[in-house]
């Protein structure tokens, strides 16, 4: 049990990252964090595996490391250099995010304590924090007006989502997880090469300023 | 054979669009060759799709790769319309590109690009109509979106840029959502399968929906909806649709409005599928038609508004995506088989209008509905594959949609929803003057000064008039072997024993006396 | 007889496609073919059924399964009303021909244009669909065609206003038409078939709806109250347009699904005859009080129009109270109106093709000028204000009858027919002064300086009022 608790804490840390990613004002900074908090995802996978005696989920670690630790935040990184590491405002202000963050929590923890799950049982305050930790991807994105720093919500999403498959789905077969894997990563280049693109096009990267097309 | 086929027919066009990426570096010849692997690969996507077909209507069903790949009736319909419609596009996009290549706005290492990226994103569509595995379906759409999304912005316009960004934004947060729903499915089969890999077969899931957590199920559908909803232009999820169809060039529009919302909304189906097996059709069906009916009342308002061609042809999407999800909604025999009519019919139409709208552009250089004017004179042709097309899109007989849509509202009224059908056929006729008023102003008034008369292109027309041709013949006969795939894709589609007894007999349908 | 009848419907099909790629000097010719061929397989049909002593037949053409998609019946209404609309039709395309030529002097062509002529081909064929359609599914195609190939047709002078006119006439009809969509898939639903002589094992109730739905559906397609106002607007189409469009064919899909499915359904509810009646009496009210003001002699006729559709309308209402009477005075005016307002419209083709105006006020003494377009004026005059011996005084001698029939039972339709027959009276007055008014005196400046007609619409003149003349008599013999 001691490795439930484990894994729960550990959870509770990427809470913790991403808002940190969500906050930070300076994109270099801002996919450190996120490095960090895939860190702490790979050790939550390890242990994970530990405990339900999943060997799987040591690939899964291992290949998390690679793509989350480090080529995301390359990307990232690459592409705030492209942009010259313009300083975009926010559609809201930083106190009010972090309530609705704290909201998204709550809802998840409520709604993951209703369900009747037959896996995981024992970590569901982790389900709930991998079920919030997609929501404040999403809250990224809808607040951030930045658009790489959107492309970090997308990509607390997928670390949300990826949790949640290794809590409940750590026995699929791996070639599904390669899948997951590769989309997410391609996901990532081709957003990050879009906002390059974008902002050459339009000299910024304000969401605010993607105004041609209504109706 | 037909196992073979089958992994060929996901293997070939992703092979050829590697090579196509390759020519970039082909040097003079880069371009002829890429369109020659293109030319390849849409054939043999057409001619595997179609014996895959065949292999379904001989043997019922084809597995290959452990069951990860499996084609039944249900599949083989979609398919059929990857097949049918990504070829046509794929002709068409030889003249289009040709001619966006000459006239300077795109750079020819540009068309290598293109024509890799069309390729890829058949192979992702094709992906989501045979995988079996439900993880695997959920990864083919969201690589759909990936395929497509430097497509849609390949013009490097600020809004084609912008309607990219959304594109690639909404849809994988969408998208996202369908994991969710995917997972939750998975995880509750896992249970009590013999062995895990086949909790995510959708044939296991499917044989022993029964005993699935239905409180789970009903979440997970409702993540699905919005998921893979998002995918298909259901609204409110549709806020991407017009944008990427009105800015992409106008073959991927075709591939998008025709293709791609169908196999979106395969993913719904299989996974109503589920649910009505597992817990009974009652939560899905209204789940359905809540969307259906919110999609066709909205996105005609929508349609009345708009001054742009192919905006107004992007929301007419989402009113008919709307009337399939209505359909299923409606449900019976009758229904899901108009349903499945109808996923087929708007495909070609919609892909008909859209390739008709991409001769209009290269016409008229504008989308916009206030300076296309006198087509009659200026492009006869053309004017006249728009009135067809305008006309079958509008739900005009003879044409292929009038026999669908008409079969929709008879189920509808069939299953007592006599009201909800008639509130929509009521939106349907302001779909119906929101098109004929776009054919109206562009065929007739005065055509521009300097224009001269005669059409841009003339060969991409003879794809269009094959779409049209389609779209006459399946709205006075039904050839015998649609008529029994979609019987059998119907069967699929209800709870097991109500057989489609309806259209049992399908295959007497032309009694000269 | 069931590939005559489909070969008078298909044959103008292919022909309205044939006529977009056959050499432009043959358009004409070939036109007059295919409506002539149309024409001539509706009077075999009619000699065909005649002899074989009127029985009703029913041909299956299309089938889904066991439900008959589309098919045909041949029975006095159809063969009766197939006959009036190809054989106007026919005389239509000939008038076109010379109609359609440089020599217009209100609306000179340059050159032949294949759209008019493969519009018209395709309303021909369509109009024969929509008669001879045994199912419910066949009506609602063929009326959503003749809907379509009437835009093409009413636009066809490419300004700003035909085009609003055109879009105006598709919109308001296609509207109505929801009607009968809603009413053939509630009848597809209710019953499991589409073919109309099914609509008599349905309830009262059903019967209602589906036929609530055809009204709505008639009202649209023959410009009636709340739908009237397309048609006035449309006169802006060519005359032979008008005159086969709004007189002889398209105005009288509504009157003729209605009539269709009346006589199909058994016993009809009567809420259904109340209905019918007092909406016509409305429209036959306003349309009465709209002769007055107009000046434009086509807007004057599509008024009449108007008024005379009502009239077909409370005659068929007045059937649901059980007056076979009224049904055949009301189904024989559909067949008498055909030939006398076609004549009408074309007497008014005839003197703008001349003269170069349409406008009453500068029509005078057009007799004197032009006697054959002068007597054809005074015949469509006469006939179309019901005066003996021209043929709409048989049908609504009928109709008036049926009514008085009726009205021992239902004292208080004795009102609405007592109504209509001061309409009548009245609009006699006041067409027949128009008609002084223009046709007699000395030429006027713009008649005086008419140029000549051309044969084919002197020869179509003539026979549409040989025709107008001896119709009455004839459908009114031949129906009973």
């Amino acid at each position: 049990m001691l490795n439930a608790n484990l894994i729960n804490s550990l959870s509770g840390l990427l809470i913790l990252s991403s808002l940190l990613v969500i906050e930070t004002r300076k994109l270099r900074i801002s996919a450190i964090y996120y490095s960090v908090q895939s860190l702490v995802l790979v050790v939550i996978f390890l242990a994970l595996a530990v405990s339900m005696h999943a060997e799987q989920l040591y690939l899964w670690a291992a290949s998390a490391f690679i793509t989350k630790a480090i080529l995301v935040p390359y990307i990232i990184y690459r592409a705030q250099q492209y942009t010259g590491g313009e300083d975009v405002p926010t559609a809201i202000k930083p106190t009010l995010s972090i309530v609705l963050a704290a909201v998204s929590l709550v809802v998840s923890f409520v709604v993951i304590n209703q369900l009747e799950l037959k896996i995981a049982a024992g970590f569901k305050p982790a389900l709930a924090v991998s079920v919030a930790h997609f929501f404040f991807g999403q809250l990224c994105i809808l607040t951030q007006r930045n658009l790489l720093k959107q492309v970090m919500g997308f990509c607390l999403m997928e670390n949300g989502s990826h949790l949640t498959l290794a809590l409940m789905a750590y026995d699929a077969p791996e070639l599904v997880e390669i899948g997951i894997a590769t989309d997410a990563i391609f996901g990532v280049l081709i957003m990050a090469v879009l906002a390059v693109q974008i902002y050459r096009k339009l000299n910024t990267l304000d969401a605010a300023s993607l105004t041609t097309l209504k109706g | 054979m037909y196992a073979q086929s089958l992994s060929w027919l996901l293997l070939a066009p992703f092979l050829l669009s590697l090579a196509a990426f390759a020519m970039r570096w082909a040097g003079k010849r880069s371009i002829w060759l890429a369109e020659l692997i293109h030319l390849v690969s849409i054939t043999a996507v057409l001619l595997l799709s179609m014996h895959v077909v065949q292999g379904v209507l001989a043997q019922g069903s084809i597995s290959a790769l452990n069951d990860w790949l499996h084609v039944d009736a249900l599949a083989a319909v979609f398919v059929t319309i990857v097949g049918v419609v990504g070829f046509l596009v794929g002709v068409y996009a030889l003249g289009y590109i040709r001619h966006d290549l000459s006239s300077g706005v795109l750079q020819p290492q540009q068309v290598t690009l293109f024509y890799g990226l069309l390729n890829l994103f058949l192979f992702t569509m094709l992906l989501v109509v045979v995988s079996n595995n439900i993880i695997m379906m959920w990864v083919a759409v969201e690589a759909t979106t990936l395929g497509s999304a430097f497509l849609v912005g390949i013009y490097g316009q600020r809004a084609s840029l912008e309607a990219a960004w959304k594109y690639v934004i909404i849809c994988t947060v969408g998208v996202a959502f369908g994991l969710y729903g995917t997972i939750l499915v998975y995880s509750d089969a896992v249970h009590f399968m013999k062995e895990p890999g086949m909790a995510i077969l959708w044939t296991q899931i499917v044989e022993n929906a029964q005993a699935l957590d239905p409180t789970i199920l009903k979440l997970a559908f409702v993540f699905v909806m919005i998921g893979f909803g998002t995918k298909a232009g259901i609204f409110p999820m549709h806020a991407w649709l017009p944008d990427a169809h009105s800015e992409a060039p106008s073959p991927v529009s075709a591939l998008l409005s025709g293709v791609l919302l169908k196999c979106a909304l395969f993913v719904v189906i299989r996974f109503a599928i589920i649910l009505s097996r597992g817990i009974g059709a009652e939560f899905p069906h209204l789940i359905l038609l809540i969307f259906g009916a919110l999609s066709v009342t909205v996105s005609t308002l929508f349609m009345f508004v708009q001054r742009d061609l192919k905006r107004l042809l992007a929301y007419s999407s989402v009113e008919n995506i709307g009337l399939i999800v209505l359909a299923l909604g409606v449900g019976g025999p009758l229904g899901v088989l108009a349903g499945l009519m109808h996923a087929v019919n708007h495909s070609l139409v919609k892909s008909l209008m859209f390739l008709t709208s991409g001769n209009i552009l290269m016409k008229y250089h504008t989308r916009d509905l206030g300076k296309i004017h006198g087509m009659l004179q200026a492009a006869p042709l053309t004017s006249l594959l728009l009135l067809a097309g305008g006309l079958a899109l509008a739900g005009s007989p003879p044409f292929n949609i009038f026999i669908s849509k008409f079969s929709i509202f008879s189920a509808g009224m069939q299953s007592g929803h006599i009201w909800l059908m008639l509130v929509c056929l009521a939106f349907l006729a302001v779909a119906f003057a929101a098109l004929l008023r776009v054919i109206s102003s562009s065929l007739f008034g005065q055509a521009p000064d300097e224009m001269a008369a005669g059409e841009v292109q003339p060969l991409t027309l003879a794809p269009i008039a094959v779409l049209l041709v389609l779209a006459i013949t399946l709205g006075l006969y039904l050839p015998p072997q649609i008529a029994l795939l979609l019987n059998q894709a119907a069967g699929i589609a209800l709870p097991p024993g109500s057989v489609a007894s309806a259209p049992g007999a399908l295959l007497n349908w032309l009694v000269l006396p | 007889m069931s590939a005559w009848i489909l070969a008078g419907i298909l044959v103008p099909f292919l022909g309205g496609l044939l006529v977009l790629v056959i050499p432009r000097w043959w358009v004409k010719t070939a036109s007059q073919f295919v409506a002539l061929f149309s024409a001539g397989c509706s009077v075999y049909v009619f000699i065909a059924f005649t002899a074989a002593g009127k029985q009703v037949q029913f041909f299956d053409v299309m089938r889904l399964g066991n439900v008959t998609l589309f098919g045909l019946v041949v029975d006095r209404l159809s063969v009766l009303i197939g006959m009036a609309v190809s054989v106007v039709g026919f005389l239509i395309v000939v008038y076109s021909t010379g109609y359609l030529s440089a020599q217009n002097r209100e609306h000179a062509e340059k050159k032949i244009e294949r759209r008019y002529y493969s519009f018209l081909l395709l309303f021909i064929g369509s109009m024969a669909g929509v008669v001879y359609a045994s199912t419910m599914l066949g009506l609602l195609v063929f009326f959503e065609l003749t809907g379509v190939c009437s835009w093409g047709l009413i636009g066809y002078y490419d300004n700003e206003k035909a085009r609003r006119a055109a879009l105006k006439a598709i919109i308001t009809t296609q509207v109505a038409s929801l009607g009968l969509y809603a009413a053939t898939a509630y009848f597809f639903a209710e019953s499991g078939s589409l073919r109309l002589v099914d609509m008599v094992g349905l309830t009262e109730t059903a019967k209602t709806v589906i036929f609530i739905g055809v009204l709505i559906a008639g009202f649209g397609k023959s410009a009636q109250l709340p739908f009237h106002f397309w048609l006035p607007d449309a006169m802006v189409a060519p005359t032979p347009i008008s005159a086969y469009l709004h007189a002889a064919s398209m105005v009288k899909v509504g009157v003729y699904i209605f009539a269709r499915c009346l006589s199909s359904a058994g016993s009809v509810p009567q809420v259904i005859g109340v209905v019918g009646s007092v909406m016509a009496l409305l429209t036959m009210l306003y349309g009465f009080a709209m002769y007055f003001p107009q000046k434009d002699f086509k807007k004057l006729l599509a008024y009449s129009t108007i008024t005379q559709l009502a009239y077909i309308f409370l005659a068929l209402s007045i059937s649901v109270f059980g007056s076979q009477v009224a049904f055949n005075g009301g189904v024989t005016h559909i067949f008498n109106h055909a030939f006398a307002k076609s004549l009408f419209f074309l007497v008014a083709g005839a003197l703008s093709y001349t003269t170069g105006t349409r406008l009453l006020p500068s029509l005078r003494g057009v007799i004197v000028r032009m006697p054959v377009i002068g007597t054809s004026f005074a015949v469509a005059a006469l006939a179309v204000t019901g005066v003996p011996p021209f043929n709409c005084f048989f049908s609504k001698f009928s109709i008036f009858a049926g009514g008085f029939e009726a009205a021992q039972e239902h004292p208080l339709l004795l009102v609405l027919v007592i109504i209509a027959m001061v309409e009548s009276i009245g609009s006699f007055a006041w067409i027949f002064w128009t008609f002084s008014a223009t046709g007699l005196g000395t030429p006027s400046e713009e008649v005086a300086a008419a140029t000549p007609l051309s044969p084919a619409m002197e020869y179509v003149l003539i026979t549409l009022a040989v025709l107008t003349l001896l119709s009455g008599v004839f459908a009114s013999a031949w129906i009973a």
